[in-house]
């Protein structure tokens, strides 16, 4: 991972709201933050996997998304995929900063410069 | 000493037909016999209805469809108790597709047959005393309002329009329980609602929402306004753009609907319309809706409301209700080089 993405991705905690976030390069490595006890890394990563799939339908369909998010009753997940297959997934509660910024953390992620 | 013509106020009106050579002339029509009284509105399907009805204030929908019984209880059903509802079908027609309607009328086949419809939609228009009360935002606080409302223990509705958007906010038993305001619902809405500066409200009856969104305390909720305000304002003070979100949205061209589907969770279809390919749509939703259903349990975040998709040009919203499974997609016109 490149030096200037990790000191972004090591941002993104502390937006408040935040409750997890976690990223996946195409090689499989996974580096992610959360709240120990409620989304411990394991199960960011655990998650991270299973959007995944819950994206393959719809990219399979004409519709191209850029990114998902899935609004829940107590937290907003976001789920973005690159075309090189890095994924980013955050966990925002509603109504906070962070669900508030989720679009442009997705934009900046989107266009990082990334190999 | 000759009486003056007493001017009425103007009336709006949509008229649904899916024959457009039908929508055309019955809209001339009643154009002409209002003397331009009403302001008339017109879609030639469910979906572009709904569009229209999202964004204007519409005071009577004139469904002259010829389309599925399905498709006019799905609009029927979706309307609000204070819109005026009329169906006008073939006599055979009339039975099965008028259920839930204020009033309907047979299908005329002769000019003189769309005056007395004509005629019975003025006496619809006029038929009861809207209850509630309006009024202008400039003149009264809406967080009084709605602080009135709740400390009155009161169940309503208040719609607020502003520009060329529609508000709405319901209050039962003195809690505020659901607000919308375009696309967004929930707190935010009911926040960016309340950063409206100009525009007129009106008390309505209450109505159950489809869904409830807010479950916080309306003393919270009028905290958490005045807080942004204040934070808009310290902005201004201080020089940074004081524009709010419903003031930019203003500006933003319409999204405008592209699809709609609406099928049971086991993929029997109730309403589509432009769907490129129905059994794919179809079978995406169920995917979805089932794979996410079994995740809900690990994520410990309550309820899944939707799933919404960001496209290169809109986004499109998936429902998974326990008795349907809903999808909209809505286009964004380019945006408008600034000159």
């Amino acid at each position: 991972m490149k030096a200037d993405f990790k000191t972004w991705f090591a941002t993104l905690p502390a937006v408040p709201g935040m409750l997890a976030c976690g990223v996946r390069r195409p090689d499989g490595k996974y580096a992610g933050y959360g709240d120990e006890k409620n989304y411990p890394a394991e199960k960011i990563e655990k998650l991270l996997g299973r959007f995944s799939e819950l994206h393959e339908p719809l990219t399979a369909t004409d519709l191209s998304p850029r990114w998902t998010t899935w609004a829940f009753e107590y937290g907003q997940l976001r789920f973005v995929q690159r075309p090189d297959q890095w994924l980013l997934l955050l966990l925002a509660s509603p109504e906070t900063e962070a669900a508030h910024e989720l679009d442009r953390i997705s934009e900046d992620f989107l266009a990082h410069p990334l190999k | 000493m000759a009486a003056e013509k007493e001017i009425k106020p103007e009336r709006r009106v949509l008229i649904v037909d899916d024959d457009r050579d039908d929508l055309a002339m019955v809209g001339d029509a009643f154009r002409a016999l209002s003397e331009n009284r009403w302001q008339i509105h017109t879609a030639a399907s469910v979906a572009e209805a709904l569009t229209i009805l999202a964004g204007e204030k519409i005071e009577l929908v004139l469904l002259a469809v010829n389309s599925p019984v399905l498709e006019v209880s799905l609009l029927l059903g979706s309307l609000g108790r204070h819109l005026k509802k009329a169906v006008m079908a073939s006599a055979a027609a009339g039975d099965q597709r008028a259920a839930g309607a204020d009033l309907f009328v047979e299908k005329p086949v002769s000019p003189e047959g769309l005056k007395s419809v004509f005629a019975g939609l003025c006496q619809l228009l006029d038929w009861t005393t809207p209850q509630g009360f309006q009024g202008v935002l400039r003149r009264v606080g809406l967080p009084d309002l709605i602080q009135m409302e709740c400390l009155g223990r009161n169940s309503s509705i208040l719609e607020l329009y502003h520009e060329h958007s529609l508000g709405r906010i319901y209050i039962e038993n003195g809690q505020v329980i659901h607000a919308v305001c375009g696309e967004i619902f929930g707190e935010r809405a009911f926040q960016k609602l309340l950063t409206l500066t100009g525009g007129t409200f009106e008390l309505r009856e209450f109505e159950l929402p489809s869904e409830r969104t807010i479950n916080r305390t309306w003393e919270f909720l009028l905290g958490e306004a005045a807080r942004q305000r204040e934070q808009l304002n310290l902005r201004a003070r201080s020089g940074e753009s004081t524009f709010t979100g419903a003031e930019a949205s203003s500006s933003e061209p319409a999204n405008r609907a592209a699809e709609m589907l609406v099928c049971t969770s086991t993929g029997a279809v109730l309403y589509h319309w432009q769907c490129p390919d129905l059994p794919a749509r179809v079978a995406l939703l169920q995917t979805v809706a089932r794979r996410a259903e079994s995740l809900i349990p690990e994520l410990q975040l309550g309820k899944l409301d939707r799933l919404e998709i960001q496209l290169p040009g809109g986004r499109a919203v998936l429902q998974p209700r326990a008795d349907r499974l809903v999808f909209v997609r809505v286009t964004r016109p380019p945006a408008q080089p600034q000159t």
